[in-house]
Parts: C-alpha cells; structure tokens; sequence
C-alpha cells in the first residue's frame, strides 16, 4: 500500500473530535441563534457540560456563586467566553497527547494549539474580523494532521532533518517532499471527513500560507500571523521549531506594522493566566 | 527542587539544592546569570525589546520585557551578595522564523535589547546560543553554575560550566 493511501486509511481511523464542535459553530455563526440555543448545544454533550463548568468555577474566574448549568455559565462568563471554553474542551482529546514524530511531550501540542487560538483571537480582534469562532476553532485545530503524520515524519526525521538544515527547505517543504504530503494538507482532510465547513477546512489547509495566492483572503492571514506569533513565543512548539516561512506579505494585507506584532505579544503575555486555566481544563 | 520560570518571568535562588529552567524559548531570550563565589544565580524569560510600547503592562508585568526585567534581575541577584564582576552571563533563545526580516524579527529585536543595555552597563556576554530556527529550554544548577540546553526532539546537553565561562 503506497504512503499516501495508509495516510488515508490512518485517518479514517481518528477519533473524531465531538460534534458539539460542528454544532456550536453553526449556531454561533447563524444570526437567529438566541444565547439559549447556544447553551442548549453544548449542554447536549455531557462529558464537555462537565468539564466547562468544573473550569468555569475554577479560581481564574472567581466567580462569586458556582455555576450549576451551562445557563448559569452563560449569565455569568457570557456566551462568547462559554462559547470558547467549550470548543477548546472539545478539541482536548484530540490534541492532547505525546506526539513524539514532532518531538512534542505529552501537552506540548495541546498548549501551542490553545495559546495558538488565543493569539488567533487577538489578532481578530485588532483586525476587528468577525467569524471569531471559525477563526479561533481553525487556530486550535489546524495542526491536527501532525496527530497522523508524525510516525511517518519520526520515520524520515533524518532525510526531513536534512532539507531544513541544509537544504534551506521550510518543515513543511521538507515533509511534503519527503512524505508526499503535509501536515497542514492531511490536517484539511481531516477536517473534511469530520464535516467542517469549507471555510475551516480551507483556513487549515493553508494555514501556513505555502501556496502565496492565499495571502489576500484575510481570515487565513489571521490563522497564519497567529501561528507564527505562536512560534516566535515557542510554547509547545516542537522539533520543527520555527522552520516555517514568514511572508511579509501577509503583513501588508492584513495593514499589519510590526509594532502591532508587538503589541498583540504583549496582550498575550498578560493573558499566559488564562492559556494556563484553559490547560488545566479536565 | 525545581524552579521552574514562566514566559515573563524570573526567578533567582542561592539554595544550592536548586535548579532553576525555563521552557521553549522561540523568539523570547533567556537571560541566565551565575556568581559562583556565592552560588548565587536566576534566569529571566522575557518576551518583548521594550516596555515603551505599553507602560501600564510593563508596570504590571515587568519580566515581559527586556528594559525592565534584566535590571530586576540583577539587582535581585545583588541583593543575595552577587557581584557584578564576578556574573556569569549566559543568553539563549531569540530564534526567529524563516525569511523573517529585520523589521518583523521579534528575535533578533530582544537580543539587540539586551546588548544595548549590557553596551551601556559594561556587562560581557560569557556565552549564548542565539537565533536560528530552534526553540530551546535552558536549565542552571545552583549548586555548581552548570548550564544545560535542549532543543526539542533532541537530548538535554551542557553548554557551560561557570569556570569554562569566565
């Protein structure tokens, strides 16, 4: 069986991450949806009801009463921080492992792939885009086809290894060519055979903006500067550290000046408080 | 025990019993400094050149930045007897992204902060493991001023003894 046909069995093996997710971000991007229809899907789940409200009582939050129901939860946080909480629990299971093809310990993807969101997030918001869910989900998961590739990357470091060092090829140049395929193109069928929408499964695929014509579509500009200030401040960042390109291009399109870039930085330093609450989510 | 330095952080010991680390350093700098007449030693993770871009974070989280937590870090380790003059001084991290240019690297801004404030200051740079692509952790050993670094997916190696630095 060719590489790229075991890839494909492989993914289809996944456990997928819960359909709340799907769920959620149709109701939060639909316009009729009340705060209630939102609560409602979440609280469809359990296993997630849970944990979000075993966080949302945690010290961070300080909330004075507990919250005893995703409503509750809702009234007190409001329902973008509930909303947010919810799709980082979802997507815990998935990306919570020891992925060691990347050389990343046990939590090291899972608190890139938060602290990620979070930068996401920021920069969302300075850019004042909307589709802050899609956004803020696409910058937790994009990297989920790593979950899958790293055993063949583990199995072809050396060769990977020596495009980077000294061939002057990007880890994702290196692992395509090697591997015939990249994490953030297996990351997008993943996506696909989940059911994310078009939009998110294209922000994945190019989520590291190797193909240039991306640049001007600003949602994947958003992921993609996220992404890379998420490298540059290197939690949970693995063995292919920072070997991935940087386009000032996408700086000019997003009206992105690098004071900005320092700014969001430190708007993040200030938020390590809530990446950390987010990490110790059960 | 370890101690253990969050990103926009310090910690500074004399308990030779200590190790201090700090994690992932990506484009952040490490700053680690060692007296080892008196085994007094503390590394800083900072994350951002200057505290000028916002004043009221810088106030609220001195160690973020270069030009507010390096002196922090000095004067906590004078206040348990170092001296200048004898500091072992040892940088790690500012790595940047690929074709990342002068004006957007994060990395290299940090360290050129340092530098200029060590410029200013007479401080000498002993040794570093500075730039590239890599993120790296960096250990100190309080009893002995050993400096170990790992790059993820590869082994922790030692890259300073203090006697070897000086």
């Amino acid at each position: 069986m060719s590489s790229l046909r075991l890839l494909m069995k492989e993914i289809q093996n996944l456990k997928p991450i819960p359909a709340v997710v799907t769920q959620l971000l149709a109701a939060v991007d639909s316009p009729g949806s009340s705060m209630e229809d939102i609560a409602n899907v979440i609280q469809y789940d359990p296993v997630i009801t849970a944990s979000l409200l075993k966080t949302c009582n945690c010290a961070y939050f300080g909330l004075k009463v507990p919250a005893e129901s995703i409503k509750d939860a809702v009234n007190m946080l409001g329902i973008d921080q509930v909303t947010e909480l919810a799709l980082i629990k979802s997507g815990a299971q998935a990306l919570s492992g020891r992925h060691q093809g990347y050389g990343l310990e046990q939590g090291d993807m899972w608190q890139y792939s938060v602290s990620s969101a979070m930068i996401t997030k920021i920069v969302a918001a300075k850019l004042g885009l909307k589709n802050k869910s899609t956004l803020f989900t696409s910058a937790l998961i994009k990297d989920i086809g790593k979950i899958v590739l790293e055993k063949h990357v583990a199995d072809a470091s050396e060769k990977i290894t020596h495009l980077v060092k000294n061939k002057k090829h990007s880890f994702q140049e290196a692992e395509k060519k090697v591997l015939g395929i990249d994490h953030a193109e297996l990351g997008a069928m993943i996506a696909k055979l989940w059911k994310f929408s078009p939009r998110m499964i294209k922000i994945i695929r190019h989520h590291h903006l190797a193909d240039e014509s991306r640049v001007s579509d600003k949602e994947i500009a958003a992921v993609y500067l996220g992404d890379c200030i998420c490298m540059m401040m290197g939690s949970g960042v693995g063995a292919d550290g920072l070997a991935y390109r940087f386009k000032d291009q996408a700086m000019k399109t997003l009206g992105v000046t690098a004071t900005d870039i320092l700014m969001m930085i430190a708007e993040f330093g200030m938020n390590m408080q809530k990446v950390d609450a987010f990490l110790h989510m059960a | 025990m370890k101690q253990i330095v969050g990103v926009a952080d310090m910690k500074v010991s004399n308990k030779t019993e200590e190790s201090i680390v700090t994690y992932s350093l990506g484009s952040c700098i490490g700053l680690v400094i060692y007296d080892p007449v008196v085994k007094v030693g503390g590394i800083l993770h900072y994350m951002l050149p200057e505290s000028s871009i916002d004043t009221e974070k810088a106030a609220a989280r001195p160690y973020m930045f270069a030009d507010s937590g390096i002196p922090r870090l000095f004067k906590t380790a004078y206040a348990l007897g170092a001296v200048k003059q004898r500091m072992m001084i040892y940088v790690a991290g500012g790595a940047e992204i690929l074709d990342q240019g002068g004006f957007f690297n994060i990395g290299k801004r940090n360290y050129m902060a340092l530098k200029k404030l060590f410029f200013k200051n007479n401080v000498i740079i002993h040794k570093q493991d500075v730039g590239g692509n890599t993120n790296r952790t960096v250990r100190l050993e309080i009893a002995t001023g050993e400096i170990y670094v790992k790059t993820s997916g590869a082994k922790e190696v030692k890259i300073c003894h203090p006697f070897d630095c000086l």
